[in-house]
């Protein structure tokens, strides 16, 4: 090997080893920067955004002095600089190493390149080069063996800050506040496709109802039990750590956190999901058709903040006028949709329908949204109108109706027996068997007193006594009563009271025709006590429910109204005025209040909030937050003043200015319009 | 020199569904007011559309029908600055059906442009405001002879804001227990129409 190429190997060393160095001393400059912040971070938490700057901070600091270094390197790194710094070391070398090593002489002094390769510079070169690693060696070392020490999250804190790593640097087993650090985890209903979030020490949190809400905090003085109204909860250990979870409600919730003698609140705050935004863009607007034919073309667009479901556009035809109308209804064009924008379209042929003239059409569009948990929420559009003219649209007649007849007071009707049994058979897997015929039967003796009232009618109607139900019918039949004999006998007792049935009606007489759906009525009701009587009240719903629409169909027949254009009354008011003979007594009058009266009543919990800043913080936080909670669905913005006063004074910061805005938002001026009339006096 | 009356009745007209279906309620509260009050009344009422800023003009404005009630934008924003501004809306169920498409509707309607229904107490202000209604809402003839959803009802429903009644809310067909001329009123022995008195006279004294 000759002089130059051993100068070169020794010049690769110890670059080698100055940039090994250089590097060694970035990273524990960084190491330290990291060091310094979680320990600064176990003392004083720092915010999240400034842990954020911490990793950058770490690498721009190692980076720098290495770079800066590195370039300098750059500039010595040549052979001359190598055999300088031999020379340097071996001073009776009296420059016959640089003069080797120098291009310009190289080869042509061989004296003086057998005078620098007799020295042996090798072991000089490695020991200076195992002196210049061994200190950052040792600096890398030492603070990554101190990092090592410091707890897991601490470290995780500064190195990857993210929300919800609060507990990190709580000291878990301590016997301190467990409620001191909590961070909570919310995360939304799978309808939503929103992310979970984490929450460092929250006032509240604001998510969709349905939410899974997990509340964590370390463990410490006794256990932690969640208060929500009157209901308790008590956390689960999970290690050094307690968990318990809740779920979003419907409705603004506090929720009282206890632990020994320590107390927290924390407010769940609904985020409303808004129900879809339909607008029915055909037919554009309402209109009367001469004649009920063609096809009417609907066409309907939708949105929603988190996703549409379905829609259909909904049908309802009402015919009649008066007091008696009848409505089907129906749905047509059923969508689903898989985004947050649809349309709907669909035709109708109005010949389908079989429209009557005075009948009238609604159209309107309905849309649901993709919300499972708590909805899901119906939008539904303007409803247009196609009415369909009457031929005898301006006759009228005006009749004068009588007054209301006597009330039937003493029985419950068959829709409300009906819904009883529907009520019994719904709630029937949570009750006992006992339980369930007591109340079954309790319904069936309903059920006979009303099937009894419809006899009386029916008979009465037949010409018999009103007296015991069929008796009339017992005396013909000699046997016991059922249904279908009641039924039979009535035939009988018609065509016996009738007479000779009329020419070409040989299945039935008038009289029973007229009384058919009261005795189907009566017929059905007999089957449907007897279920209930023994106990089952589901196979009675389907004939209470043929009795309810055999009563609706004989009200209908019979009923008759004569109706039209009612003449204008005009009201004698000096004739009539006074002369009634009850004296009523009016009610003090009540001046109405300029501005909302609760309001003075939030000012004063705000004042008694402040008065406690001083004293007990915690306890003027807790104020504030309750204040937040009754202000939620009525003033959102005065809501959210106090919201970030109450955070500005749990994070121990100056929350003067956040105070100043809250009380101005809760005590804001009172609208005033200028629009009303003068109205009224007292009477 | 005639001045204009401190109260006037005021039918609401809506676009969709047949707001004139009680014409004679009208009559029969005026006549009822000037029979039990010193209020001074219009002696006809008025109809006013709803999407008609002549609503603001009256205190109390009365709603009714059979047909599915559908508000258009103009009516729903009408109505919500109508309450806004004090004033009352009673809405009643000329169908007396829990299941009728009024009511059906007409819920949906108020929740939508105003807010929720809810049961009104009968120890409310309303039920003692000129004549005492121990119980709460009189019964109807309707409801207890069976038509309708065959119930007696024993709540009105409200919307109220603040300590005042803004939307007040019958299922119980006070349309059809009121909608008879003023002057068969001697065949009864009870009048029935006082807690229409009550009705207007809260809505001028709150």
């Amino acid at each position: 090997m000759t002089i130059v190429e051993r100068v070169e190997r020794a010049r690769r060393t110890l670059r080698a080893a100055a940039i090994a160095a250089v590097v060694l001393r970035g990273v524990a400059v960084a190491l330290a920067v990291l060091l310094l912040a979680a320990t600064a971070d176990a003392f004083v938490a720092l915010p999240a955004g400034a842990r954020d700057l911490v990793p950058l901070a770490a690498l721009l600091a190692s980076l720098l002095p290495i770079m800066r270094r590195l370039r300098r390197l750059g500039i010595r790194s040549d052979a001359l600089s190598a055999a300088l710094w031999i020379e340097s070391r071996f001073p009776a070398l009296r420059y016959a190493l640089v003069t080797a090593v120098d291009p310009r002489y190289s080869g042509r002094v061989p004296e003086i390149e057998r005078a620098a390769a007799a020295v042996p510079f090798e072991p000089v070169v490695k020991t200076a080069a195992r002196r210049a690693l061994t200190g950052p060696a040792i600096a890398v070392v030492v603070t990554a063996l101190v990092l090592l020490m410091l707890p897991a999250g601490a470290v995780a804190r500064v190195v990857r800050p993210a929300a919800g790593d609060a507990l990190d640097r709580a000291r878990a087993g301590s016997r301190t506040n467990p409620l001191a650090t909590v961070v909570v985890r919310v995360t939304p209903p799978a309808y939503a496709s929103l992310r979970a979030e984490s929450f460092d020490n929250p006032a509240s949190v604001r998510s969709l109802v349905g939410s899974a809400v997990i509340v964590e905090g370390v463990m410490g003085d006794g256990a932690v039990v969640a208060t929500i109204g009157d209901s308790r909860t008590t956390a689960t250990p999970n290690g050094d750590r307690w968990r318990l979870s809740l779920a979003m409600p419907a409705t603004p919730t506090a929720v009282r956190f206890r632990a020994a003698a320590h107390e927290r609140l924390l407010v769940l705050e609904p985020a409303p999901d808004s129900a879809p935004v339909v607008v029915l863009t055909l037919p554009a607007r309402d209109s009367i058709l001469r004649r009920a034919t063609g096809r009417v073309r609907l066409t309907a667009t939708a949105t929603d903040d988190y996703g549409l479901a379905s829609g259909a556009f909904e049908l309802i035809v009402s015919s009649g006028g008066g007091e008696n109308f009848t409505f089907k209804s129906r749905t047509l064009g059923a969508a689903t949709f898989s985004s947050k924008t649809g349309e709907l379209a669909a035709s109708i042929s109005l010949d389908s329908i079989g429209l009557q003239p005075g009948d009238m059409l609604h159209l309107r569009a309905v849309v649901r949204d993709r919300n499972d948990v708590s909805g899901p929420g119906v939008g539904t559009s303007d409803t247009r109108t196609l009415r369909i003219a009457r031929t005898d649209e301006y006759d009228s007649v005006a009749v004068d109706p009588a007054p209301p007849p006597e009330a039937e007071k003493n029985a419950l009707s068959q829709r409300m027996l009906r819904m009883m049994a529907q009520a019994l058979e719904k709630k029937r897997p949570n009750i006992s068997r006992a339980a369930l015929v007591t109340e079954s039967r309790s319904i069936a003796l309903d059920q006979t007193r009303l099937r009894k009232r419809i006899g009386e009618i029916v008979f009465t109607r037949l010409g018999e006594d009103t007296g015991e139900e069929g008796d009339a019918v017992q005396k013909r039949l000699d046997k016991p009563v059922n249904a279908d004999s009641v039924l039979a006998a009535a035939d009988r007792v018609a065509n016996e009271a009738a007479g000779t049935a009329l020419e070409g009606d040989h299945d039935e007489t008038p009289l029973l025709a007229v009384n058919r759906p009261l005795l189907e009525a009566y017929n059905a009701m007999w089957s449907a006590s007897s279920e209930l009587e023994v106990g089952d009240p589901a196979k009675a719903i389907p004939f209470m429910k043929k009795a309810l629409d055999a009563l609706q169909a004989a009200r209908s027949a019979e009923r008759i109204y004569l109706r039209g254009r009612t003449r204008a009354v005009v009201v004698d008011i000096e004739r009539v005025r006074l002369q009634g003979t009850d004296k009523g007594k009016p009610a003090g009058r009540t001046p109405r209040l300029a501005a909302d009266p609760a309001r003075d009543k939030r000012i004063e919990r705000f004042d008694a909030a402040l008065l406690l800043v001083r004293t007990a913080p915690s306890a003027a936080v807790d104020s504030l937050l309750l204040l937040r909670l009754d202000l939620l669905d009525r003033d959102i913005s005065a809501a959210r003043a106090i919201e970030a006063a109450a955070n500005a004074l749990r994070g121990g910061h100056d929350a003067t200015n956040a105070l100043i805005r809250a009380r101005r938002a809760i005590a804001s001026a009172p609208a005033a319009s200028t629009a009303l009339s003068a109205w009224g006096s007292p009477p | 020199m005639s001045t204009a009356p401190d109260f006037t009745f005021c039918t609401v007209q809506y676009d969709s569904g047949d707001w004139d279906s009680a014409p004679l309620v009208s009559a029969n509260l005026i006549d009822s007011v000037a029979r039990y009050t010193s209020i001074s009344v219009a002696p006809t009422g008025v109809t006013v559309p709803l999407g008609s800023t002549e609503l603001f003009k009256y205190p109390l404005a009365y709603l009714t029908g059979h047909l599915p009630v559908r508000f258009s934008d103009l009516e729903r924003r009408m109505l919500r600055e109508y309450c806004d501004r004090g004033g009352m809306l009673f809405v009643d169920d000329h169908n007396h059906d829990v299941d009728g498409v009024f009511h059906k509707s007409a819920v949906e309607e108020i929740t939508r442009a105003i807010a929720p229904l809810k049961e009104l107490a009968n120890t409310h202000a309303l039920y003692s405001s000129f004549f005492k209604f121990e119980d709460g809402p009189p019964t109807t003839t309707h409801e207890l002879n069976g038509w309708g959803d065959n119930l007696v009802h024993k709540h009105l429903l409200a919307v109220q804001r603040g300590d005042r009644i803004a939307v007040l809310y019958s299922s119980k067909d006070y349309s059809s227990e009121w909608g008879y001329h003023p002057d068969n009123k001697r065949f009864l022995s009870i009048d029935n129409t006082k807690f229409g008195v009550n009705i207007i006279v809260y809505a001028l004294t709150r």
